[in-house]
Parts: structure tokens; sequence; C-alpha cells
């Protein structure tokens, strides 16, 4: 009896040493769960790069140094590349092209530039002309072909009259598989951001060649994101068109680009008349109504054209062109900082200013 | 209570101390910012305290002015001076450059708000 009455003590001191060690582990664990939320930073890594005149930064998650660093070098040469192929005013493959352009030699071309003509003129004629980068030659005559900020004055009225009589478009260029001409020695060619957003979309195809399936390119403006932070979305913040700071943001999810064109972002003034670079290709002058439109779109060069031409279309006709160009997420700001969005914007746009601006929600039509 | 439970206790006591040295933070010391140079030499400054960089670019010296929890560029050797023009840098994620001189400066603010500022 005494002997059994033993045992059972034995048997309970050992069950209490068991749920002792237990605890000891789990009280172990805990700074090693504790330092695995802290190490979240640890898999992030960030550059900040100067390519096409703005600033470039890089996220990456997930991965490591080595990779990353690679990834983030192979980024910077195709930035650098794209940059000396398509800038607009130093000398690049473009400006080359365009003084046989304008004598109306054919040139030959290899794949890539046809892509990328191609899908410059397909969403011109989406875009209603609104995005045109025909008028190389009308942002010139702005100043707004060069580094610095124009000084003014602005270009006298008839100038403009005589550029917009030549109506140069994108129709104008007879692209064949191979080959580009131009049949309107008015067109000049100045693809502004569509470059970037084209380079945009280029290093996301490098990150994942890499084998990255998280990071963020934001050029400036030009922004796509593909993956996550760890276990949250990438959580992006849209500058206030007249203040500093920010006045929304929103969550990226999966692989999305959010691209801002704003007429904030170049601009000179000029006996206290403010002047920007969105040419409205109708009236030759900077566009009205309107200082920024955001979009959130699946590729970077097609949110860029189309933010673009909505910040030309305005408050009244934006809705239209985000229909004909297929996009869905489209926030416009008009000059009394009146906010309109599509419903589908509408859920994901977080307000970060109190009180909220006002906003009216309408659909793409 | 059994002599495990004492023992776990003391455990766990021991631990506090471990775990608030290890993980708690004192509040940050107010915003920072940093200046870039080229695409790779970095310089973190606080805004708590005032002061005058001479900062050397590829065109010369920029000088960039941090008062009263602000920063800014207050002179360049560019032509455009559109650094300057930016004015005073405060809140988290506000940004200046002078591209010609490769520097720029951008407020990081004590909690990293946005992976990305769109603009």
């Amino acid at each position: 009896m005494s002997r059994r009455h033993n045992g059972a003590l034995h048997a309970s001191r050992a069950r209490g040493w068991q749920s002792f060690l237990h605890i000891v582990v789990i009280c172990a664990c805990m700074p090693l769960l504790l330092a695995a939320c802290d190490n979240d930073e640890s898999s992030l890594h960030k550059a900040r790069l100067v390519a096409f005149g703005t600033l470039v930064d890089i996220s990456t998650w997930g991965v490591n140094d080595d990779t990353a660093e690679q990834a983030i070098a192979a980024v910077e040469a195709s930035f650098n590349d794209i940059d000396h192929t398509w800038h607009a005013w130093h000398p690049s493959t473009l400006t080359q092209m365009e003084a046989r352009l304008a004598k109306g030699e054919e040139i030959e071309l290899d794949a890539d530039k046809i892509a990328f003509f191609k899908k410059a003129r397909a969403l011109s004629d989406a875009s209603d002309q609104l995005f045109n980068p025909a008028i190389g030659k009308l942002i010139a005559l702005w100043g707004f072909n060069q580094d610095d900020r124009p000084q003014g004055p602005p270009p006298e009225p008839d100038a403009i009259k005589a550029l917009l009589a030549l109506h140069p478009t994108m129709d104008d260029l007879i692209i064949t598989d191979t080959t580009l001409k131009s049949s309107n020695p008015a067109v000049r060619l100045d693809f502004g951001g569509f470059a970037k957003g084209f380079a945009v979309d280029k290093a996301i195809e490098i990150m994942r060649a890499h084998g990255i399936s998280n990071a963020i390119v934001n050029a400036g403006g030009d922004l796509r994101a593909i993956g996550n932070h760890g276990t949250r979305p990438w959580h992006i913040g849209i500058r206030h068109p007249k203040e500093s700071g920010i006045i929304a943001s929103v969550e990226t999810g999966g692989d999305e680009s959010v691209f801002t064109s704003g007429t904030y972002e170049r601009f000179f003034e000029y006996q206290g008349v403010h002047y920007h670079h969105i040419i409205d290709p109708r009236s030759g002058y900077p566009a009205k109504n309107t200082l920024s439109v955001t979009v959130i779109h699946d590729d970077a060069a097609t949110a860029d054209a189309a933010a673009t031409a909505m910040v030309v279309a305005g408050p009244e006709q934006w809705q239209k062109i985000a229909a004909r160009m297929g996009i869905t997420k489209v926030m416009l700001i008009d000059n009394n900082l009146t906010v309109y969005m599509t419903p589908a914007m509408a859920k994901r746009i977080h307000f970060e200013i109190d009180p909220p601006p006002k906003v009216i929600i309408g659909d793409a039509t | 209570m059994t002599r495990a439970d004492y023992i776990v206790v003391i455990f766990a006591l021991l631990l506090v101390p471990f775990l608030f040295t290890r993980y708690w933070q004192a509040p940050a010391q107010g915003e920072t910012a940093e200046i870039l140079i080229g695409s790779d030499k970095k310089i973190e400054v606080s805004l708590n305290k005032d002061q005058e960089l001479n900062v050397e670019g590829p065109l010369g010296a920029s000088v960039i002015r941090v008062h009263d929890g602000k920063v800014r560029f207050i002179d360049s050797p560019c032509r455009g001076k559109q650094c300057i023009h930016s004015g005073w840098l405060q809140h988290s994620g506000d940004f200046a450059a002078c591209l010609p001189n490769r520097i720029s400066v951008a407020v990081l603010g004590s909690k990293r708000r946005y992976d990305a500022i769109n603009f």
C-alpha cells in the first residue's frame, strides 16, 4: 500500500517536473517569438537611385542581401538604358531617330522599340488623343523640354495656334513590324512619364527574374508594387497636391501600379500666373481645373498614360476617358480640392487629412 | 503551490528586466532627415538640433539648414534652384532634391507610416 502510494507520489513529481520543463521551454522561446517580430524589418531592403531626372526608390521584402543588391543593380542598369533610349531632350536614341523622322526617312527598329511605339499609339488612341506624345514641339515651346524650370514668359498665342494647326498625333506614324516613318513633319516625340512607366514595368520584370515576389519600384509618381511586406500589404501614401504631406493612402494587393500625375510636379510662375507641364493638346495651354489624378491599374505604362489624359480631361470628362481606356480605379482632385472617384477607387482610398475632402463618386461611363 | 510553481514565478520575474531592456524602446527622438548624395552615400541628421551642413555634390556644395524640427535647402550650385523653391520640409515623407547636384533630403519621421510615397 505504502509502496503504491510512493509510486503515485513519484508519478506526480515527475508530472510536476514535466510541466515545469514545458514552461521553461515556453519562457525561453518567448524572446525568440518577439525577436521574430523584430526581424520583420531585416528582410526589408531599400535603395534609392537617381534616374530619369527623378529619384527612384526600391524596396524588396523577404530575400537575402545578395539577391536584393543584384536585382537593384540590374534595375538601375535598365533604368539608365531606357533613359538613354527615350529621353526627349538629352542626346538619346530617340533624339537621333527624330532627326531622321523629320526628314521623312524610314527607320529600322528592333522589336522592343516597335512594341514601345505601338503601345504608346494604342494608348494615345484610347485616350481620344488627350495623351499625345507627338506634341513635343508644343512642350518645347513652353520650355518644359529642359532640366531647369522655365523662366517664362509663356509663348505667344500665335506660335501656339500655328503648331496646333499642324495637328501632330501618334496616328501620323507609320509603324510596321520592323520600321517606323512619320507622315507629318510637325511630329516631335516626347513620351514624358510614359517612358518612366515603361521602365517601372521592366523593373518589376527584372525583380521577378531574380526570384523576388515582394517589391516596390517607385519612380517619382510612377509606382508598381508586387506581393506584400511580410504579413501585411504594402502601404502607399499619396501626396497632397497643394500642401506638404499626405492626402490619402492605399494598400496594394498582389500586383498593382499606383500612378499620380500632378500639375505641381513641374511648373513655372510668370507675373503671378501658374503654368504647369501637362499641356492640353486641344488648346495648347496647360490643362485647367485639375490638380492631380491618381490611377490604380495593373501595368504602370497604361496607368501613366491614363492619369495624364485624365488631368487634361478634367472634372467634366474624366469618366469618359476612364471608360475608353478601361480604367476602373481613378481619383481626380480639382482646383477646389474636391475629390472625384470611381466606386472601385473609393473602396481603396483612405483619407489622411482631417476633415476629409468633399467627395463626388461617379462611375467610368 | 508546488516547488515547481515557485521556480516558474521566480523565473518569470527574472525574465521581466531582460524583456524590458531588450524590447522597451524609448519614444523615438523626434524626426530625422536622410540626406542622400549620389546613389549610395547617406547621412542621417536629427531635426532636433539646429545646424547647417555643407554637402559636397558633383557641382559643388549644397547648403542644407536644420531649424526648429524642419529642414531645407538654402543654397545649391544648380541653375534651376528647384531644391530651394521646395522650402521647408517637416512631415514624414516630405522631400526635396537637387538633381543636378545629385543631393536629396527626405524626412524619415520617427515611425515609417508608408512603404512608399506617390507624388
